[in-house]
């Protein structure tokens, strides 16, 4: 059918970048940042939305990439875990999970980092119990996620804003 | 995973977006797409054409006068969970969006998707039922409205036909001496209910009026009305609730699956319901 091959042109900053390209509709948007854009850091573990692997920011809220097509996406401003990091510095949250090992195989880790950054830019001072709520779309087959819980409580203790100089769109 | 082909379109207006959906055979809304993805995903349904009406100004926006609300039907979860108007009239409403699953789906989830998917474990349709909400129905030609009680008509079935589009939802005021409450049985925290009830009950002391809306008991959320007219004109305690829940009997004959038997699903409908209530009463007596 035709259809399969129509094509939508569509612009979106990812990370401070702006690419213009063309999609099917069909295109996810998880596909379309790690094949076409080569951004590997979003991962993609179930592909159902069960998993939280693929979690980024789209327009200052937290989403699931595999949930959303990348033509819905258009004129988006996007945030990847690749966009966390400023010249090599990590945020106190990535830091805090290489701290408080709140990684093992690393998997979840971009998703986790993700929740967690965007938990802390609405609700700087969680408590356990809103951050075990902030991660519930996120699955960890390693940790049991006592160190992740662990790391986003140094994260918030840490004082600094999670990468608030990045939160230009708010929530 | 990769898609069945299909088109798509971003119409500016609700007139075009109609139009669009009246423009071709397997034309159909995409509002946050946390289930129609899926079923792209999985091809179980036909989908040429998605509509994106998730951007649409006049779908989005929450309207509150004298107690009663009007939310637009692309709403997201998460927007009702923090709205001030809402939680201020109707915290209930608030408080059953935030439930749902987690922050990803609750930032893309719409109310609108939420009942025009006519899944009978979504968290939504039996609450808007019990609150007697009513949906507003926008086609080409107009708009017609429908009780929340009609609305849903069967699995993955509602009163929106194809070339319409719902457009609000409207909730009346709680008022005076009412109260609502809700109550889920799963098995963990974030399994498929196995089922559900919600509750409006209203009287001061005594109960004038009760509705109670049992969901994940068969295709589409009911009301009970044998356990509404054991409530009607009795005692606002905790004891009638548990009287009146008795009302559930074999006249409900729910479904049967992995998550529970016939029987099993009675016997906790009677527990969900009067959970509702005895929720519903408390709440009503702190707006006396
Ligand atoms: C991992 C996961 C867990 C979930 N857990 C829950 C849960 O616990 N509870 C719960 O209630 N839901 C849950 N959902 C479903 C989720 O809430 C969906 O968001 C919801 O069912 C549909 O809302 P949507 O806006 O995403 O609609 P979409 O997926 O965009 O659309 C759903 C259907 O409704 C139609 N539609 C949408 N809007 C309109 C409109 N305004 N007029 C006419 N037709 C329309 C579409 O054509 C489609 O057929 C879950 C989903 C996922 C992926
Ligand atoms: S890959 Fe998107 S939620 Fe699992
Ligand atoms: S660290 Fe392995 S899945 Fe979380």
């Amino acid at each position: 059918m035709s259809d399969a091959g129509m094509v939508h042109p569509i612009t979106v900053t990812i990370n401070g970048e702006r690419y213009a390209r063309t999609v099917q509709a069909r295109k996810l948007l998880v596909h379309f940042i790690r094949d076409e854009l080569a951004l590997k850091g979003t991962h993609i573990g179930c592909d159902t939305g069960n998993c939280g692997a693929c979690s980024i920011i789209v327009n200052g809220k937290l989403i699931k990439s595999c949930m959303m097509l990348a033509v819905q996406a258009d004129g988006a401003t996007i945030e990847t875990i690749e966009g966390l990091e400023a010249e090599g510095e990590l945020t106190p949250v990535q830091r805090a999970f290489h701290e408080h090992h709140g990684l093992q195989c690393g998997y979840c880790t971009p998703g986790m980092v993700m929740s967690a950054t965007y938990l802390l830019r609405g609700n700087p001072d969680p408590s356990e119990e809103e951050i075990r709520r902030a991660i519930r779309g996120n699955i960890c087959r390693c940790t049991g996620y006592v160190n992740i819980v662990r790391s986003v409580k140094a994260a918030a203790g840490a004082g600094e804003p999670a990468a608030a100089d990045r939160a230009e769109a708010s929530r | 995973m990769l898609l069945a082909s299909v088109d798509y379109t971003r119409p500016a207006t609700v007139p075009e977006a109609l139009e669009a959906l009246a423009s071709r055979e397997g034309a159909a809304p995409l509002a946050g797409g946390q289930s129609l993805v899926n079923v792209l995903k999985n091809r179980v349904a036909s989908v040429e054409l998605l509509v994106d009406i998730s951007r649409l100004e006049e779908l989005r926006s929450i309207e509150a006068s004298e107690g009663s609300l009007e939310i637009g039907a692309c709403v997201t979860y998460d927007e009702i969970d923090r709205s001030p108007e809402i939680r201020a009239g109707h915290e209930i409403v608030s408080r059953v969006a935030s439930h749902i699953e987690d922050q990803q789906i609750r930032n893309r989830g719409t109310i609108g998707g939420n009942c025009c998917l006519s899944d009978p474990t979504n968290n939504l349709p039996p609450l808007l039922i019990a609150l007697g909400a009513t949906m507003n129905i926008q086609s080409g030609s107009g708009l017609r409205q429908v009780a929340a009680d009609e609305f849903f008509r069967g699995y993955f079935l509602t009163a929106v036909e194809p070339g319409e589009i719902l457009r609000s939802i409207s909730i009346p005021a709680l008022g005076e001496g009412a109260g609502a409450g809700y109550s889920t049985l799963s098995v963990a925290s974030d399994s498929k209910a196995i089922v559900r009830a919600a509750a409006l009950v209203r009287g001061n002391g005594t109960i004038d009026e009760a509705r109670v809306a049992l969901a994940v008991v068969g295709p589409v959320p009911i009301r009970h009305s044998g356990m509404e007219e054991a409530l009607r004109g009795g005692a606002a305690t905790a004891d009638a609730a548990r009287e009146a829940a008795e009302a559930i009997g074999e006249d409900l004959e729910p479904i049967a699956d992995a998550h529970g038997s016939t029987e099993y699903r009675r016997q906790m409908a009677r527990v969900v319901a009067r959970r509702a209530v005895d929720e519903a009463i408390a709440r009503g007596g702190e707006n006396g």
